[in-house]
This record gives structure tokens, C-alpha cells and sequence, in this order.
């Protein structure tokens, strides 16, 4: 039979979520966008074809993270997969994932003093199995660092 | 020369800007409204068409499933009595030819009573003992044999089934992760409302019984004043405590003071008299225990 502690442990575990998960995504996003103004300088390239204005060493770098959604978030997209629709919840779970993944690229190919890191590619994967998951975003690309530092 | 460099994203693009507490508001509403309608819809359904099945194939689903109800070598004499007492109560309560009722004991100190399909009536020795005299058995009695009346467990069964495979369709797949079980639980107490009107309608049922066989409801209450009892003894609410509105909804039988409330009203309407001397339980009630 359902008891009311039942009931208050769930509507204190979902409030926690969102309160908890609310000022740690608003703490993230602010950093995230802090770092990005800094690294903006080194950009970071979709293109396979890297640049050829000078001879540059290439080498790969990357940047993963694991970034875990709150219970708020968890139980919302529950909801939402019964009717279909966005899954809004996750949007910026896997927006501020890609981000940061992608900052601590660049944070590797400036410690190399490189210029541009091209043929940026993502991998997103799953890696909590329970009833809160977690995910893994990897941005990895090809650091290009001027072999004539003098030029 | 080709240049190249990072711009700042705009925020808007890959988050959607809504509030979550706006999607909360409109997805739990929405879940709740689907589960509960497909609650009703299956319960009404599964015991439209459980009652539709004939009273004897109850009986002969029992006898093939085979389970033994009650201690076989439980005291006869109680077993004797008890049947004797509901053959009494019978005579009050209209009940087709085709349906009959058995009562089984147990001398396991449970605090229970149960009709399940077939007719068949369970009476435990941890009620019976608080049960202080023949008056308040014959409530409990009447009550069982109400649902068996009312083909209770039939339609318990039904819709409790049609109802419990839709929500495992609803809340099984993968998607629902911890939202499925807050579902299920929105479900069961869909469910449960239900068999709180099958409660409220077999204690009316047993008013009228104890009418016919003694004249009065006289003492007709003291099974739930005992409930009430042993809830206080272990640090639950008084009966004049009052439940809240919280206790009422999650309850799967109407709270007891309701119902002490309820055989008063029933009495009334009935022309019952609630006032009357009570019929002692026989000498040796104690001893077949």
C-alpha cells in the first residue's frame, strides 16, 4: 500500500532534483560560456582539411566528459516518453556535455601551443545502466601546432 | 587566405527555452489523466465482463487450482459454528439458488477476514479473538458474504487485471525509467477507489442482514472500534481522531469511523433500530479457537 512517507520522499527527491540540478546546470552554463570566451582564440574546425598557411605538426587531441542527469530531469523525460515529443529535459544535459567536452579539447591543444584543432568529431555515449543515467561525451580532433614558431 | 574561428553560440538554438517546471506541470498532468482514465476504463470493463461470468465457473476455477483455504485440522467445532452462523445469515440476504458460501478457519493469529471467488470465506483466529460477542461477527460475516454476493472478488479480479496489464504495457518499456513506478502507484490508487465502494456497499449489504437476524444494529461496530483500538496501541490515530484527507484517499477500505458513521446512516434509512441488547458468543466460543 502507498504511505504518505512514500509520497513526501518522492516529492522531496524530485524537489532536490530540480533545485540541486537547477543551480549546478546555471553554474555549468556560466562557466562553460567563460571558458569558451577564452578559447575562442583557438579555433576548433569541422573541416578535414586543415590549414596550410604554414607547416604545422598535427596531433590528436581530446576532451571527454561524464556528465550525470538529476532525478527532476529523469522523471520529467519519463513523462515525456509516454506522449513522444522533445525531450527538453536532456537538451541541455547533452548541450553543456558537448561543450565542455569540446573546452577541454581546446584546453589540451593550447597546452601543446596549438593554433587550430580541425576534423572536430563528437561520440556520445550511455554509461549508467540504473534509473538515473549518465553520459559520456568524447570531442576529439587533429591539433595543429607551427612547427616555425618564429614566423 | 582562408580564416577561421570559433564564434560564441547562441543560447536558444540546441535548448529548447522552456521552463521545466511548465513541461513538468503539462507531462505529469497529462500522465496522470491517461492512467487514471485507462484505470477506470479497465476496471469498469475487466468486472463488466467478470460478472457476466457464471458463479459456478468461480467454483470450478477454486476446485481446480486446488488451494487448501484455512487448517483442515483447524477446530471443527468453530467451523460448525461459523457455518451455521452464516447459513443463518443467509436467510436475511438474497442470495441466488446457484451461489453458496463456505467458511473456512485458521487458527493463525492474523487480524483478518477475506471472501475470495468460489464463496469461499477465510475467518482468522486473530480477528475472531477481539471479536467480543456474535453480533460484531455477524457484521464481519455479512460483509464477506456481501462481496460474495455482490460477485466482489470476480470483479476485483477482472478489473484488477485488465487494469494492471494496461499500466505494465503503459509504464514497461524502457522509456519511463523512475516515472513508471510514481504511474503504477497512480494506478493502484485508481484501483483503489474502487474497492472502497465495494467495502461501503457489502457494510450496507450487512446492515440490512443484521437487521433481518436480530432486529437491530446493536453492536454492529465493534470490529472497527477494535481496528481502531489496536491502531492506537501502536501509536496510530484515536477513532475520534478524524483522518485526514490524505488517509481517505490512500486508504483501500473507507476509514473506520466513516464506517461506524455509515451503519448508523444505513440503520436509519433502513427503519433498523441501532440500539439493542447483544447475543453473547457461545460459552465455549474461546475454547474452539
Amino acid at each position: 500500500m502507498i504511505g504518505l512517507s512514500q509520497i513526501v520522499f518522492f516529492v522531496l527527491l524530485l524537489l532536490s532534483g530540480f533545485v540541486i540540478g537547477s543551480v549546478a546546470e546555471r553554474r555549468h552554463r556560466k562557466s562553460i560560456i567563460k571558458r569558451e570566451l577564452q578559447f575562442n582564440a583557438l579555433p576548433a574546425i569541422a573541416s578535414r582539411r586543415p590549414a596550410e598557411d604554414r607547416p604545422y605538426a598535427q596531433m590528436l587531441v581530446t576532451g571527454s566528459v561524464v556528465i550525470g542527469s538529476d532525478y527532476f530531469k529523469t522523471f520529467l523525460s519519463g513523462l515525456i516518453n509516454l506522449f513522444g515529443g522533445r525531450v527538453t529535459p536532456y537538451e541541455s544535459l547533452i548541450d553543456r556535455a558537448r561543450r565542455e567536452a569540446t573546452l577541454r579539447m581546446k584546453e589540451q591543444a593550447s597546452q601543446l601551443n596549438a593554433s587550430y584543432v580541425f576534423n572536430v568529431k563528437f561520440e556520445t555515449m550511455r554509461i549508467a545502466a540504473g534509473r538515473v543515467p549518465a553520459l559520456e561525451v568524447l570531442a576529439y580532433g587533429t591539433a595543429l601546432v607551427a612547427t616555425d614558431q618564429h614566423a | 587566405m582562408v580564416t577561421y574561428e570559433n564564434r560564441q553560440p547562441q543560447e536558444d538554438i540546441n535548448v529548447t527555452q522552456r521552463h521545466p517546471l511548465k513541461s513538468f506541470a503539462i507531462y505529469a498532468v497529462s500522465a496522470l489523466v491517461l492512467v487514471v482514465v485507462l484505470v477506470v476504463i479497465m476496471q469498469f470493463a475487466g468486472g463488466f465482463l467478470a460478472k457476466r461470468v457464471p458463479f459456478s465457473v468461480e467454483t470450478r476455477v477454486m476446485d481446480a487450482i486446488g488451494i487448501e483455504l484455512g487448517d483442515a485440522d483447524a477446530s471443527p467445532e468453530m467451523k460448525r459454528y461459523l457455518n451455521e452462523l452464516a447459513a443463518r445469515l443467509i436467510e436475511h440476504m438474497p442470495l441466488p439458488d446457484d451461489m453458496s458460501v463456505i467458511i473456512h478457519y485458521d487458527d493463525e493469529d492474523v487480524f483478518n477476514a477475506f471472501a475470495t471467488l468460489g464463496g469461499n470465506l477465510m475467518f482468522y483466529k486473530g480477528l475472531l479473538s477481539t471479536l467480543p460477542h456474535e453480533n460484531a461477527l455477524a457484521m464481519v460475516m455479512a460483509h464477506e458474504i456481501a462481496h460474495v454476493l455482490h460477485r466482489d472478488p470476480a470483479v476485483g479480479l477482472g478489473g484488477g487485471v485488465a487494469s494492471m496489464l494496461v499500466l505494465a504495457g503503459l509504464t514497461g518499456n524502457a522509456g519511463t525509467g523512475p516515472a513508471s513506478s510514481v504511474l503504477s502507484s497512480a494506478g493502484v490508487l485508481t484501483g483503489a477507489q474502487f474497492t472502497r465502494r465495494m467495502e461501503i456497499s457489502a457494510d450496507e449489504a450487512a446492515v440490512s442482514a443484521l437487521g433481518g437476524l436480530y432486529g437491530h444494529t446493536a453492536g454492529a461496530d465493534a470490529l472497527f472500534r477494535a481496528i481502531a483500538e489496536q491502531r492506537q496501541k501502536s501509536g496510530g490515530r484515536g477513532i475520534e481522531d478524524g483522518a485526514d484527507v490524505f488517509e481517505r484517499f490512500l486508504a483501500t477500505h473507507p476509514i473506520d469511523a466513516d464506517r461506524i458513521r455509515a451503519i448508523v446512516e444505513t440503520s436509519e434509512s433502513l427503519g433498523i433500530p441501532t440500539s439493542g441488547e447483544t447475543t453473547p458468543l457461545p460459552a465455549a466460543f474461546k475454547s474452539w479457537l
